[in-house]
């Protein structure tokens, strides 16, 4: 295999002399003589073994833009359009995030760098801040609207807001605690299983199967062609595709210490993780669709809401089990996306930046996680903040921001002298093509709705 | 087994021997400092790139105007 310049480092050997070692290079090791050991073993469970060892990144990624925002998106979806269109759409927009994380899963095993610091080191501080303004803004908006989602879950249970930020603190403190990386990856994998919360809900509605299944095969009944239409479009756009989860993923998949041998069972990662999520996101339409057969008006929900006014269908142990999933959803969320963050920022001022690091070594990396979490949550205890608002933006937001981010991933993942021959095949070339396309013409289209509603009304045939 | 210093803790050789011997060179944290060569963008790159970023600020933008036009 013909690697990039980057890897001559290797070929060159690096004696030991030359090395100082780290803290996290010593928790790394560990964990990949355990995926060497695994590897090694032959007989029916070493394949399951050596999957049980690398996956992570993938389904955390996945599981964790299944946030606040995105349930919210997706009940609204369900409550506004009932079983149609949008449940095969919702599918499709989780196989483009499939396309879009695979690069940045293999980007991050071929170059054990960061996105945010191959952006800044190969592209530039010009373009490289363009990036973290962009990644900064959006993750401090999104990080804004897991607190509203917590804040709503556990007003369903009559918990203060004060208190439910508190919380939400307090689980992020004790999921990095441990300050190793695989521990925390476990333990929040097993909380984020959690999403799946949403299907027993929709079991709760006894749904019409066959309108499910004619919807997942016809993608009908089609919506109208109106504004309302297009923002959910976007909404649930922007709940599967954003850019933290770029960020995100290559760093964790970094920090895992993924190399490219582990490359195809990190696919199988996200994929896994994927269908996980849009398992979640199917059930969450198909959970909320009774209020659009009922007729209820569902604009200005924002989660509990939404819990409230399933309780008279599904009984207050299924309402109860829909609020903690929006409760689950923006805690994971938040953790993950405060994470992002965090990473990013230490890969751009070149300082450590590792869940293997103990405190006294990663302060400004912990420092970051915290104090924007911190920001966030105190933001939503401003009273009269219009949340509802707040938590819509965050998602058309995401997808107009997400071409740019795009271009990015689609240039370093074909860039030889860093990837060798893991380019991108041509195949996800023209897939990863058809996203940035498809995303830029629903932003457009956005852009004529609210400048030109006439002239978007006219398109709509009106 | 000697023990290296790095900042405030203390590792064994056998530490190192771990690392050096389960790590590729590039995860090393300590050799991540090394810079990745500068990519020179071409024309239609640069195109691409400034059309995108002229788009999101043009959208932004109108996100605005829709929060303005909605708050009123």
């Amino acid at each position: 295999m013909n690697l990039g310049p980057l890897f001559r480092l290797t070929q060159r050997g690096v004696g030991q002399q030359d090395v100082v070692i780290t803290h996290e290079d010593v928790d790394r090791a560990h964990d990949r003589v355990r995926v060497s050991a695994a590897r090694a073993q032959r007989g029916p469970f070493s394949k399951f073994r050596l999957l049980w060892l690398l996956v992570g990144p993938g389904i955390l990624v996945m599981l964790g833009e299944n946030d606040g925002p995105s349930m919210i998106s997706y009940a609204a979806t369900g409550a506004k359009f009932g079983i149609g269109f949008f449940l095969p759409f919702v599918i499709l927009t989780f196989c483009m995030a499939i396309v879009v994380q695979e690069m940045t899963m293999r980007l991050g095993s071929a170059t054990h760098r960061g996105h945010a610091e191959l952006i800044f080191d190969r592209f530039g501080p010009f373009w490289g801040w363009f990036s973290m303004i962009d990644l900064g803004i959006g993750n401090f908006l999104t990080l804004i609207t897991e607190f509203i989602a917590i804040r709503a879950g556990l007003g369903f249970f009559g918990v203060p807001p004060w208190a439910a930020v508190l919380s939400a603190l307090v689980f992020l403190g004790a999921a990095v605690a441990t300050h190793r990386y695989w521990t925390w990856e476990r333990t929040l994998l097993a909380i984020a299983i959690f999403n799946l919360i949403f299907v027993p809900v929709a079991l709760l509605t006894h749904p019409h199967w066959h309108s499910v299944g004619h919807a997942l095969i016809t993608w009908k009944p089609l919506p109208g062609f109106s504004q309302d239409t297009l923002i959910i479009i976007l909404a649930d756009i922007g709940a599967t595709v954003t850019p933290w989860m770029l960020f995100f993923q290559q760093s964790a998949t970094v920090d895992k210490g993924l190399t490219t041998k582990d490359i195809h069972l990190g696919r199988i990662d996200t994929v896994v993780g994927a269908a996980l999520a849009a398992t979640a996101a199917v059930a969450t339409i198909i959970a909320t669709a009774p209020l659009f057969v009922h007729h209820m008006t569902a604009d200005n929900f924002q989660g509990a809401e939404f819990a409230q006014a399933l309780q008279p269908l599904i009984g207050r142990f299924g309402a109860a089990l829909f609020a903690l999933g929006i409760v689950e959803a923006g805690m994971v969320a938040s953790v993950t996306i405060s994470i992002s963050s965090a990473y990013a920022f230490g890969e751009v001022v070149h300082r450590p930046h590792s869940l293997n690091l103990p405190v006294t070594q990663g302060k400004s990396f912990y420092s970051v996680l915290f104090l924007l979490a911190a920001t966030a949550g105190a933001i939503v205890l401003i009273p009269g903040l219009p949340l509802v608002y707040v938590v819509l933006l965050v998602n058309v937001v995401a997808v107009l921001a997400m071409p740019p981010a795009l271009v990015f991933l689609f240039m370093l993942a074909n860039d030889r002298e860093v990837m060798g021959d893991l380019v991108s095949p041509l195949w996800i070339n023209i897939l990863s093509t058809g996203v940035v396309v498809f995303l830029t013409l629903a932003g457009i289209l956005f852009g004529i709705s609210v400048i030109a509603p006439h002239a978007f009304a006219f398109l709509g045939g009106k | 087994m000697t023990p290296k210093d790095k900042g405030h803790e203390t590792f064994t050789s056998s530490d190192q021997e771990l690392v050096l011997s389960s790590l590729e060179p590039e995860q090393l944290a300590g050799l991540k400092k090394h810079l990745i060569p500068r990519r020179h963008l071409k024309g239609p790159e640069k195109f691409v790139m400034w059309s995108l970023r002229i788009y999101l600020l043009f959208m932004i933008v109108v996100v605005l105007y829709q929060v303005w036009a909605s708050a009123h």
